[in-house]
């Protein structure tokens, strides 16, 4: 049986949200393996939320939300641009491949493009295989 | 929270759920989460019994939170949550589980959907449990609104708006509101004048007291939240103001015509114009664009295109008296003026500059021949102060003629016993007729200045002495004067003289005759004057200089016309020994030289080439080199330090000194440079000494200081009829006329005898209007209300609503990008809009449909899905070409007798009466071939016979390739967004579809909401669509802002921010991170504090708190990983 990936979405209500919602009304099929959280702005993905993800078994973690300029709030995307370059530092020191975090950009009218990041996000991952045990030192690294 | 009782429901939605997701699976695990009381499947969760079963639970169980798992929250969040209020619980105690949209509809894997199905009711049941009561804060909406675009969408939205009696704001960038309905001739499919039905609208909005028209108008930036934004727009200068009665008087005078946008190109306007008869506001309006570059080269501001524009209309008295209202030098700037204007000129990329100096010189000229008075402006009221001006060349004279212009006393003193500085004295009257000099200074002297001559300033007058006879203020502007500065042996000898002082005594009838043999030194403007002046006198003239022609800084004119004359030039000549017998001169050593690489300056560094000296024997050497400014009498009276080449210290920006009430400008400060930059110099220095005397800063000067030519290019951006440069046929400039050169050179009459009327207006057409208006100020001399304001500029208002419509509209397809049908190739093949213009009888060709060469066509071709419906340019329909092409075809088979071919890929008829309408045009004889058109070519061979163009497509019905001759060929070009429709986007933080349109809320049941609250879309900018369907859609949306208005306030969602001032380290990291400055610093206690009303609940501070101080409601860091516990629990 093949791995079959967990992965967290952080998508913002705006866009990636919308985004998503628009890829279900247009029945695009992607990947099963992406659960969602709705938050406000992926400003507000706070990097504990990560680690916490990975500590709680995920094996990949994506924050999507608006092209850089359109944020619902101005600049809550480069804020997590930011977070996301240091937070895949953080994962590397803890032993993890930085590229089970992906950042990515959706509009709430690219409902394709929300399939295509689902599934080659989960391509990925799945290649990466399950993050195993590594909840103790990225916890660690986290404080 | 651990007393939570969850209530879990889990919906069918029909199959839309139940097909892909075991909801009874999924209801089954739900009851085993913790806390959960109870757990059930229900067909459709959203209906009456579906909400009433939540509700019952409610009661009877106690249910102290709920969970719905069905579509997403954009859904139906407000319809659960709101049940749940009606049962007692706080709505924000309901949680929804997106199981549709986030999954049945995007898997098919039954047991993969139905896995993440419970992980997605996992993590709302363990997240909701953590949730609060939050209550829903109401704050007051303003009742005004705005309107972006007044095409019909944004009328017919003004129209319903203003019945609720409040302010409408309708924004139009045009200067006049109608959109593209004002372009087209006939509506399909009723064939009703869009006229008639339009213009009664547009009349009928400008007599709404409430509706405010802001035409000329753009969105610059928006602030604040739904039902209190703060809307900043820019009115760009109309340059008429509301006095205007349109009665079109200075239309007819303008001297400038542009290609009209309004005729889509076809037709031409009038700078000043009305952009269509019924254009509302009924007002005139100016094109400017970037000024006219020759102007703002000008130092003087002199308005070139203006009178370059007047020549070409032959109003040549007009001309005169424009130049003569800014210049009081005008024939001297005529003659001798460096025309800085002329490097800057457009037509100059065409091939080269108009000939503005030639034609000034013309204008004045045909004024004096004519007899023509040429008045001052007006002298503003009289001022006692006096002032005294020390020098009278042209910086002095300027400034004399500005201050007496502004009613000051004013005195000049002038050295010489003759006036105009070098004007007078170092130029010679070859160049400049003494008569128009005297003349130019009798006009200054005119105006009540007083002229004082064979005053030397530091012997007769010091600051000290002007100061004690009451001058207020004064302008040094004493010029320069060369001083010999070369170490060559034998300067000492008699014979040797400067190039200032010999043009001086020629100049001042001083010299002793004849001079002999005359070698002159240099190679500027002076050298070479010197050496014609010379000639003049009967000598033979060698010119020496130490570079080469390319390098010579006089003005290559002048250069031809001394060697015409009989100047011998040496160049790569350097002088190395005047030498001499008995005290006089008999001869020059020189040396020649050859050029290394580039010095300090950048030009080429001579070098002398050993061994290749040789002496020319003559009696005279004019050494014309290098020029400092006459300093020895300024340095004595004190108070000046000497900076590098500015003998004066003044501020380059005000020309004041040191001693507040002395000025500077000209030579003196800038070190030798032109004449024109002088007078500059003395406008400036006018400018800030009546500033000065009447206690105002020197600063916001209308004149400017004009910056070196180089820069000034680089920020010269060429306006937008730039790309017709390509087009504009080749005309080169007019020679002047001038004496023979052996006539010329036996006396110090003028060169060039002046334009004939001919060649001036010939010569004046070649202006390319490039500012469009060129300040001629015909209009306003013409216009009787006075409506026109050259001067008014663009007003900011921060205008305060509550909701936004965008009816922005869209804009047509380039077609040039399809190349293979030869729009902008080949004559006469059009765009659709190009069209209705040609056929409206308003049109440029007042509705008859004519060739480029103006014949009737034999056969016109109209090609549908031009950029539309097109894997390489947009995929989607632009829904209305298909029936105004049967439009089209009707019109031609009503007016014409010309044969109409339909190249089409399906006919979409869908909209009531369309059917019918394309049944009608059928019978009418219009010929429809099904295929989408290949190419458009110039016909060849038998078949140019029966057309110019030949189109050729496949028949798709009868299957064969089919070449169809035409005179014509219509496009149906594609409807696409606004090119800045991504702008307007940012600015409004709204969203576009793939295909560039503004998003809707939803596809099909929010068509005219956005996912911002209080804006709204309507119109072309949100899709294309058709008249009909745009006013229904303006009327819905205006209906949705008419609901808001009544209810008169606005819900704001409680998902926001809050600092816990106990927990706040008084970081302050929060402050600058919040984009709506939201978040302040509370002084007194030390912590931040976040200002409700402000927050728009982001997150982004929640998220980056050290310490966790803030929490944000709704999305708390509890809630969040609550949420992933059960996101990962399955
Ligand atoms: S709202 Fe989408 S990233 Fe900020």
């Amino acid at each position: 049986m093949t791995f079959e990936p967990r992965i967290v979405g952080f998508l913002c209500n705006w866009c990636s949200y919308s985004g998503a919602d628009l890829a279900g009304v247009s029945r695009i099929p992607s990947a099963p393996n992406l659960r969602a959280i709705r938050v406000m702005c992926t400003g507000r993905v706070d990097p504990t939320f990560v680690l916490r993800a990975f500590e709680l078994g995920a094996d990949g973690v994506l924050i999507s939300g608006c092209h850089p300029g359109d944020c619902h709030y101005a600049e809550g995307n480069y804020k997590a641009m930011r977070r996301v370059a240091l937070l895949q530092a953080v994962l590397k020191g803890a032993g993890v491949d930085p590229a089970r975090l992906r950042i990515e950009w959706v509009s709430a009218s690219e409902g394709e493009k929300f399939a295509r990041v689902v599934n080659e996000f989960t391509a990925r991952v799945r290649a990466l295989g399950p993050l195993k045990a590594a909840a103790e030192p990225v916890a660690a690294a986290a404080d | 929270m651990s007393d939570a009782k969850i209530g879990v429901y889990v919906c069918h939605c029909g199959t839309n759920i139940a097909a892909t997701v075991d909801v009874a699976a999924v209801a089954r695990f739900a009851a085993t989460r913790p806390r959960v009381a109870v757990a059930r499947d229900y067909k459709f969760m959203c209906s009456q019994p579906g909400q009433e079963r939540i509700q019952k639970d409610i009661a009877r169980l106690g249910l102290t939170r709920v969970v719905v798992a069905a579509c997403s929250p954009q859904m139906h969040e407000l319809t659960f949550r709101t049940a749940c209020q009606e049962a007692g619980l706080n709505g924000y105690l309901c949680q929804i589980a997106n199981i549709r949209e986030h999954c049945s509809w995007i898997h098919a894997d039954r047991e993969a959907a139905t896995a993440k199905a419970k992980a997605l009711v996992a993590a709302a049941a363990s997240r909701v449990a953590h949730h609060v009561p939050l209550e829903v804060t109401y704050a007051p909406l303003n009742p005004a609104t705005m309107i972006v675009g007044a095409g019909i969408a944004g009328i017919q939205a003004a129209l319903e708006l203003a019945e609720t009696g409040r302010d409408v704001y309708l924004v139009e960038r045009d200067s006049t509101i109608g959109g593209k309905m004002a372009k087209l001739d006939k509506t399909f499919p009723t064939l009703d004048c869009s006229a008639c039905i339009l213009t009664p609208k547009m009349v009928s909005v400008s007599h709404r007291k409430n509706v405010h028209l802001l035409t000329l108008a753009e969105v610059e930036r928006v602030s604040g939240t739904f039902g209190a934004f703060t809307v900043r727009v820019r009115r760009r200068a109309r340059y008429v103001t509301d006095a205007c009665t349109a009665c079109g008087a200075c239309a007819k005078v303008c001297p400038v015509t542009v290609p009209s946008p309004f005729d889509e190109l076809l037709g031409e306007r009038t700078a000043i114009h009305k952009a269509f008869a019924q254009a509302v506001p009924n007002a005139y309006v100016i094109e400017k664009q970037e000024r006219p570059p020759c102007m703002e080269a000008c130092p003087l501001h002199q308005e070139a295109a203006g009178y370059v524009a007047l020549i070409g209309k032959r109003k040549f008295k007009e001309a005169a008296r424009l130049i003569r209202q800014r210049n009081p030098l005008a024939s001297v700037c005529g003659r001798v003026c460096y025309h800085p204007c002329e490097d800057e000129c457009n037509r100059g990329l065409v091939e080269q500059p108009v000939a503005i100096q030639h034609l000034k010189r013309f204008a004045l000229d045909w004024a004096r021949a004519h007899g023509v008075t040429l008045a001052p402006p007006p002298v503003a009221a009289r001022r006692e102060e006096r002032v005294a001006i020390i020098g009278s060349g042209p910086a002095g004279l300027v400034a004399a003629n500005d201050l007496a212009l502004k009613g000051y006393q004013v005195t000049v003193f002038e050295q010489w016993a003759q006036l105009g500085g070098l004007l007078a004295t170092g130029i010679p009257a070859f160049r400049l007729p003494r008569e128009l000099l005297e003349e130019e200074i009798a006009w200054i002297r005119a105006l009540g200045v007083r002229l004082e001559t064979g005053v030397r300033f530091g012997e007769q007058i010091t600051l000290e002495t002007l100061r004690r006879d009451g001058f207020r203020a004064v302008f040094l502007a004493t010029g320069r004067r060369d001083l010999v500065r070369h170490d060559l042996p034998g300067l000492e000898l008699a014979g040797v003289i400067s190039g200032s002082e010999f043009l001086r005594n020629v100049n001042l009838g001083t010299d002793p005759h004849p001079l002999g043999r005359v070698v002159v030194v240099g190679g500027g403007t002076t050298a070479v004057d010197a050496a014609r002046a010379a000639l003049r006198l009967g000598s033979p003239v060698t010119l020496l200089y130490r570079r080469t022609r390319a390098e010579m800084p006089a003005m290559r004119g002048e250069v031809d016309d001394a060697v015409a004359e009989g100047v011998a030039v040496r160049y790569l000549t350097s002088p190395v020994e005047v030498l001499g017998a008995a005290g006089r001169v008999t001869g020059l050593r020189c040396v020649a030289m050859r050029l290394a690489g580039p010095d300090a300056s950048g030009r080429r560094r001579p070098m002398p080439v050993p061994g290749s000296e040789q002496t020319i024997p003559c009696d005279l050497v004019v050494m014309a080199v290098s020029q400092r400014a006459d300093v020895a009498s300024l340095v004595e009276d004190g108070g000046f330090a000497r900076t590098g080449w500015r003998p004066v210290a003044a501020d380059p920006e005000t020309t004041q000194t040191a001693q507040p009430d002395v000025f500077a400008g000209g030579d003196v400060v800038a070190g030798p440079s032109t004449v024109v930059a002088a007078m500059g110099y003395g406008r400036r220095a006018a400018e800030a000494m009546d500033k000065y005397l009447s206690g105002r800063p020197l600063t916001d000067f209308t004149t400017h200081l004009v910056r070196p030519r180089n820069l000034a290019r680089e920020n010269f951006r060429p306006h937008s009829y730039a790309p017709r440069y390509a087009d504009t046929p080749r005309a080169p400039r007019e020679p002047m006329p001038r004496r023979e050169a052996r006539e010329r050179a036996a006396d110090f009459g003028e060169v060039g005898t002046g334009y004939t009327e001919e060649q001036a207006v010939r010569e004046a057409q070649r202006c390319l209007h490039c500012g469009v208006c060129v300040e001629c100020r015909e209009c306003e001399r013409v216009c009787e209300p006075e409506a026109v304001a050259h001067a008014m500029t663009d007003v900011v208002e921060d205008i305060p609503v509550g909701q936004v419509l965008l009816a922005t509209g869209y804009q047509l397809f380039d077609a040039r990008r399809a190349g293979q049908y030869g729009y902008g190739r080949l004559p006469d093949v059009y765009q659709g809009l190009e069209f209705e213009r040609m056929i409206s009888s308003a049109g440029p060709t007042a509705g008859r449909v004519l060739t480029r060469s103006g014949r009737p066509p034999r056969a016109i071709a109209i090609l549908h899905c031009v950029g539309s419906r097109d894997e390489n340019y947009h995929r989607y329909c632009s829904r209305v070409c298909c029936m105004y092409a049967l439009k089209f075809a009707h019109l031609v088979k009503d007016r014409t007798d010309a044969e109409v071919y339909q190249f089409y890929i399906d006919m979409r008829a869908y909209g009531k009466g369309f059917e019918e309408f394309y049944g009608r045009v059928l019978e009418e004889g219009a010929n429809v071939i099904r295929g989408k058109a290949a190419e458009v070519v110039a016909a060849r061979g038998p078949l140019a016979e029966y057309g110019a163009l030949v189109v050729r497509c496949e028949d798709t019905l009868i299957g064969a390739f089919r070449e169809v001759p035409v005179d014509m060929v219509v496009l149906c070009a594609a409807m696409e967004p606004q090119a800045d429709a991504e702008r307007l986007k940012r600015i409004f933080t709204i969203s576009q579809s793939p295909d560039g349109f503004f998003l809707e809320r939803h596809p099909k049941l929010d068509p005219t909401a956005t996912f911002t609250d209080g804006i709204y879309i309507a119109g072309c900018c949100q899709g294309p669509k058709d008249i009909p369907d745009t006013v229904a859609q303006a009327s819905g949306a205006a209906a949705r802002m008419m609901g808001m208005i009544a209810r008169g306030q606005v819900a704001m969602d409680p998902v926001r921010a809050s600092i816990v001032a106990e927990r706040c380290s008084g970081c302050r990291i929060c402050n600058n991170l919040c984009p709506y400055a939201a978040i302040a610093f509370d002084e007194a206690r030390r912590v931040s504090v976040v200002e409700q009303a402000l927050c728009k609940g982001c997150g982004t501070c929640v998220a980056a708190c050290p310490a966790g101080a803030i929490e944000g409601a709704g999305f708390t860091d509890e809630q969040i990983f609550a949420e992933l516990e059960g996101l990962l629990a399955v």
